[in-house]
């Protein structure tokens, strides 16, 4: 059964179509890349899927049950988490209760919680500022602590919402590399980039999404090749390796 | 017949709430805080006003003049001395900009209020009246001299300020960063110069409406906090930052007051406005004529 | 984190001293001063878990203190209910009430938040103010006092002032205190995290108007009378002052603040000049300058870090000047 049904949805904002009609789903232990150029409406999907946005049609289904129209932190505690595409934590509280606001809102224990968010932050290089206040951090390592945020709770999905953009290339690896580690642990990845390179060695499969719609849907070098994903991008000539 | 006596009535006073209300919301177009110590530019007003008629013996209408200086004085101080933090998306504060503008404009009431009264005393004046014609009769309603030419002085000033927005440079200049202070920035407008404006003129105009209003309210320490509540409720009635809101907004509670006070109950008539703003603030929080924000 | 365990040791340091107090003190009036700054302490503390830890900058802590007051006024003076049954109904009321203006004002911030609360204190006092059959209006309330004795009411009211203080740690060092944290600092992230931030929030606001309540209700046994000028903007100024002037978002910061201004009002009075011109001023300078208030200028002595706001990082920076 697939972890994640996006089905027909639409979403207009005063006249301005954001999504019609994009269908996809998400199967377990995938780590599937959306694409499209900006305004694209990648980030709308994002936030209706995670219950910040309500789709005008359509529904989004999680493990078979119907999550739109739910309040976002019901759709967290059901298994989904995201990152923002503008880095969201919270400043003023050391890195380390960051990500322990997480793992109390599902109820960890927090002598266990407090393990793994130790782990955690060893694994993504910010174990030294476990006690800095969040708002001390550079734009790479707020990245890091968001998606350390993520990853405590032991989510079944994770969201990412243009992870790698301008970060430093040593932040990016981490974080591929911490995509890598968690997939090959079982946990499924819906990544939002339109960074095309960052896909490499990261995501099985792609979705293409264009002016609302969704243009390809399949492995990477078939979408990356797929006439309207590239007239998408680049307006018509060229092709991309 | 009443009830085209009160609603003309209370177009009239709204005409008042009106001028006190257009400085309120252009402060917030261009700054987007509500500024707390609006209330004590009108009693800066008011105060002026009275002492410069009676102390010091000016005529009414040179004292309705320092009065309008006098809000725009104190307007101006507050802003250069208390508003800048604002203008920085970085600030080093623990208090964020929006709680910083709370508590700083709240203290400058408390703190102008307290002032009048340790400095002039608890006493309220009453203002001389700037005609001395007793009443005239417009055919529809029965008028005070002096209501006639306050509302003739707040009628043309309105005008003039709508004007001044739409049409002087400087008026533009705020119309351009209550847009996008960011992008007029970049288009080279001076936006702190253009902050200073706007809250000289909403000073300068809530001093004129004190000044107008000083001969029926007189001048004391807190005779601006109602007229502030008013505008509170009117700026958000007709949304923050919409000049046209607030003249609708502003006529609109006058009304609805004068309705309220002699249909409903003359006692609670206050309470009407405060009820009207948390009921907007609920249902439509950015008024009638205001933007819409988008969150995530 | 050696910053929460000093502020703890200094709040605990703080309340050693208080008990000792009346042994120091002893004219009745100095010691109803002691008290009545009591009773502002538990107000400002409560308004600092609501505002400073919470992010709620709510206009309205004497709204609740207000209605407290006036609920076992009123029980008393036309039910004939003695305080033992007044004091807790006025927490329950003011906990009800609290809940109901929290949802109210759930998705609003900053100058919105600020001015709901603000109407909602007008209404409360407009409303009592008027209501001469139930409130008997401007005349007050004649209220009960309690058969103790001037120190034994202030042992009652630093009993209830620890209790304040203890339910306000406890709640931040529990998960709800990160919730709460999280929520003041960015709301879509809590949601995003799986906060219940409406829960939370209308948690937080009936709890602390609650203590509000429970402070005005005993309050009134005290001084004898429940007037509404117990519930004007001026007594909330005179509140948010204090927890402002003493340390927004610290532990003993608003019992710091409460006690020196009760202390400054005193000798100001003496001298002649009006307490709230200068605790105005002051907390304008606050604001403004040193912006954590007296403890927080006592921690930076003593070497904590600065913590920057919720602004939020990578947003294109604006002209600063």
């Amino acid at each position: 059964m697939s972890l994640l049904v996006v089905d027909g949805v639409h979403k207009d904002f005063l006249g301005r179509v954001a999504l019609s009609g994009v269908s996809f789903t998400v199967a377990e232990g995938e780590c599937v890349g959306v694409i499209g150029p900006n305004g694209a409406g990648k980030t709308t999907l994002a936030n209706i899927i995670t219950g910040f946005l309500a789709a005008d049609r359509g529904a989004v289904r999680f493990r078979g049950a119907r999550i739109d129209g739910l309040p976002p932190h019901e759709i967290s505690l059901r298994g989904i988490r995201r990152t923002f595409q503008l880095t969201r934590n919270f400043p003023r509280m050391s890195v380390l209760e960051n990500v322990l606001v997480a793992s109390a809102a599902v109820g960890m224990p927090p002598a266990r919680a407090r393990r793994r968010a130790e782990e955690l932050l060893e694994a993504l290089t910010l174990a030294s500022l476990a006690h800095e206040p969040a708002g001390h951090l550079s734009g790479g390592q707020q990245k890091l602590l968001e998606l350390a945020s993520c990853l405590v709770s032991d989510p079944a999905l994770v969201i990412l919402d243009e992870p790698f953009a301008a970060v430093h290339p040593s932040v990016k690896e981490t974080i591929q590399q911490a995509i890598v580690r968690q997939k090959a642990d079982g946990r499924t990845f819906l990544v939002i980039s339109h960074d095309l390179g960052a896909f490499a060695g990261v995501a099985s499969r792609l979705v293409a999404v264009g002016a609302g719609r969704l243009l390809a849907d399949g492995a990477p070098e078939e979408v990356l090749a797929h006439p309207a994903v590239v007239e998408a991008y680049l307006g018509g000539e060229a092709w991309i390796r | 017949m009443l009830f085209l006596d009160l609603t003309i009535n209370g177009l009239l006073t709204g005409t008042f709430y009106v001028l006190i209300a257009i400085g309120l919301t252009l402060v917030f177009g261009v700054l987007k805080v509500v500024n707390f110590a609006h209330g004590e530019f009108y009693m800066a007003g008011a105060y002026a006003y009275v002492l410069l008629a009676l102390r010091a013996g000016w005529s009414p209408w040179a004292a309705l003049g320092g009065a309008c200086a006098a809000g725009a004085v104190l307007a101006m101080v507050t802003e250069r001395l208390l508003m800048r933090p604002l203008y920085a998306t970085y600030t080093t504060w623990k208090v964020p900009k929006d709680e910083y503008a709370v508590l700083v404009t709240f203290g400058l009431s408390l703190f102008l209020m307290n002032l009048a009264t340790q400095v002039i005393g608890p006493q309220s004046y009453r203002g001389p009246s700037l005609v001395q014609i007793p009443r005239v009769d417009l055919g529809v309603a029965l008028i005070s001299g002096q209501r006639l030419a306050a509302l003739g002085v707040a009628a043309l000033v309105l005008a003039g300020t709508v004007a001044f927005i739409r049409w002087t440079p400087w008026g533009r200049e705020i119309q351009a960063v209550a847009q996008n202070r960011f992008g007029a920035s970049l288009a080279g407008i001076d936006t702190g110069r253009a902050s200073l404006v706007v809250f000289a003129l909403g000073g300068g105009l809530a001093g004129l409406a004190g000044a107008l209003l000083a001969p029926l309210y007189q001048a004391y320490p807190q005779v601006g906090a109602l007229p502030a509540a008013k505008a509170f409720v009117i700026v958000v009635l007709g949304g923050m930052g919409s000049v046209v809101g607030s003249i609708v907004g502003g006529l609109l509670l006058g009304v609805l007051e004068a309705w309220g006070a002699a249909y409903v109950s003359y006692a609670y008539q206050h309470v009407f406005g405060f009820l009207l703003l948390i009921l907007v603030l609920l249902l439509r929080p950015w008024g009638l004529f205001g933007e819409r924000a988008r969150e995530v | 984190m050696a910053t929460e365990t000093r502020q703890l040791r200094a709040t605990l340091a703080l309340f050693a001293l208080l008990a000792l107090l009346p042994w120091a003190v002893l004219q009745p009036y100095w010691q109803g001063v002691l008290i009545v700054a009591l009773y502002y302490a538990a107000l400002a503390v409560a308004w600092n878990l609501l505002a400073g830890y919470g992010g709620q900058f709510s206009l309205a802590p004497a709204a609740f203190s207000l209605l407290g007051g006036y609920t076992t006024g009123v029980l008393h003076y036309h039910a004939h209910l003695s305080p033992l049954v007044g004091i807790p109904a006025s927490v329950v009321v003011t906990f009800v009430v609290g809940d109901l203006l929290g949802r109210i004002v759930l998705k609003m911030r900053g100058p919105y938040l600020a001015l709901t609360t603000f109407a909602f204190l007008a209404i409360v006092n407009l409303v009592i103010a008027n209501s001469y059959a139930v409130t008997r209006g401007d005349l007050g309330l004649s209220v009960p006092a309690l058969p103790l004795t001037r120190p034994q009411y202030y042992y009652l009211f630093l009993l209830v002032l620890a209790a304040v203080q203890g339910v306000t740690y406890g709640l931040l060092r529990s998960r709800v205190g990160l919730f709460i944290r999280a929520i003041r600092d960015d709301e879509l992230a809590a949601a995003a995290r799986g906060v219940d931030v409406v829960r939370w929030k209308t948690r937080v606001f009936a709890i602390t108007s609650a203590m509000s309540g429970c402070a005005g209700a005993l309050y009134v046994h005290f001084s004898g009378l429940a007037s509404p000028e117990m519930g004007t903007i001026l007594e909330s100024g005179l509140v948010i002052s204090m927890a402002v002037v003493g340390g927004l978002g610290t532990l003993p910061g608003p019992i710091v603040g409460a006690f020196l201004v009760e202390a400054g009002a005193e000798a100001l009075r003496q001298v002649g000049v009006r307490h709230m011109l200068v605790f105005s001023a002051v907390m304008i300078l606050v604001a403004r300058t040193f912006r954590e208030g007296i403890w927080g200028a006592v921690e930076r002595l003593l070497g904590a870090p600065r913590v920057l706001p919720a602004s939020v990082p990578g947003r294109v920076p604006e002209e600063s000047r």
